[in-house]
């Protein structure tokens, strides 16, 4: 089809986010520093200091339900601390690109936390080691969406439209205008940004875990959260029709009745802290 | 379990959950509320803390369950969706009670 655009075009305009005149300077500044292939977390913590506004949403993030030590941590150099470089780089990228994007694609910001929420305590309770880094997943795990939206407005909103009308979901009607969907358009970004692996599998695999090699556990978490904030109805991802759960990955977590009642009661504060967030 | 937001608070509304700094309690959950308590509350910077009692809910009952129904008839047939669909229409009908 003559309007597609080219997969290579494409790819080459997600990796240069930075040159977009409608990004933001602060998200600018984030992304021209994460692509430096080694970064410390002073020079983060400076960054971060050094905006005001940045400072206070981080550790609003950092003290709500999303990653659960509330009311604890009131500074940036005690938070870089305690959550360690990779959790700081993506709730920076997290805050910064999905407040801009609350204003074009109403809700985007809300399912997101609500998966940094869910993946956080399905984590916890299978005992995963670094639960945090696994709700960085979560948060980011939609990235993609948020940067072709950013690039390709009028595009996505037909791709939005077409998945409402048809009644699938997102991640398919993107196929139509992109070639692609937002989890490899996510997973270009997060390698070009040096993330680590098991966040790159899971944002490129949270529509097919099976494809997981490095980290089946973590994408298999993503993407049953995916699939249960939608079931909740928190947020808007892009469509309104809940995905069929990939059996394999329902199975591997093996969740009982109790824990999804138990995610289910926290959803509900995950939604009412995003509407204060914003 | 409503939050409900500082401004809104009135005497006689009963914590749902501890409220606490840090490792301190300084308010344990059932707590009952009264002028003082509320006026501390807002001084200490507090926005929002949960209370007792069903929360408000966007829409009715009728319409949350026919949303529920839309977001899943396309996978009802699939493995586990069943099973999810009725704890997450269980949870629904709990929030009105």
């Amino acid at each position: 089809m003559s309007d597609k655009i080219d997969i290579r075009t494409l790819r080459g305009n997600v990796e240069s986010i930075n040159a977009l005149p409608t990004v933001p300077s602060t998200l600018r500044r984030i992304s021209v520093m994460m692509e430096k292939p080694s970064i410390g977390l002073d020079e983060l913590g400076r960054l971060i200091s050094n905006d005001p506004a940045l400072t206070v949403r981080i550790l609003k993030m950092i003290n709500s339900a999303a990653y659960g030590f509330p009311g604890r941590i009131s500074s940036v150099s005690h938070a870089t601390m305690l959550l360690g470089l990779s959790v700081i780089k993506g709730l920076l990228i997290g805050v910064s690109v999905f407040e801009l994007m609350e204003k074009t694609m109403i809700g985007l910001w809300e399912h997101s936390l609500g998966c940094t929420v869910v993946t956080r305590m399905i984590a916890q309770k299978k005992g995963l080691k670094e639960p945090e880094e696994v709700s960085v997943c979560g948060l980011l795990h939609d990235i993609g969406k948020a940067v072709l939206m950013l690039q390709y407005a009028e595009a996505y909103d037909k791709a939005m439209q077409k998945a409402e009308k048809d009644g699938i979901n997102i991640h398919e009607a993107e196929i139509d205008y992109f070639m692609v969907n937002h989890a490899e358009v996510g997973h270009w970004l997060v390698q070009k940004w040096h993330f680590p692996m098991n966040l790159v599998e899971t944002i490129r695999y949270h529509h097919h875990p099976n494809l997981s090699k490095q980290s089946p556990m973590e994408t298999a978490i993503v993407h049953v959260a995916d699939v249960l904030v939608r079931a909740k109805g928190v947020g808007y991802p892009g469509d309104l029709v809940v995905p069929a759960v990939h059996p394999a990955a329902w199975e591997m977590l093996n969740l009982s009745d109790n824990d999804i009642g138990d995610i289910l009661r926290n959803l509900e504060d995950a939604a009412s802290f995003a509407r204060e967030t914003i | 379990m409503p939050k409900v937001s500082v401004e809104d608070l009135k005497p006689g509304m009963k914590l749902a959950k501890p409220l606490s700094r840090g490792n301190m309690v300084l308010l344990g959950e059932g707590t009952v509320l009264n002028e003082t308590w509320i006026a501390r509350i807002g001084d200490m910077g507090i926005e929002a803390i949960f209370v007792e009692g069903p929360s408000e809910q966007p829409v009715p009952k009728e319409e949350a369950i026919r949303q529920l129904d839309e977001r899943f008839r396309n996978v009802l047939s699939q493995p586990y969706m069943n099973r999810i669909k009725k704890m997450v229409k269980e949870h629904i009908e709990g929030l009105y009670v």
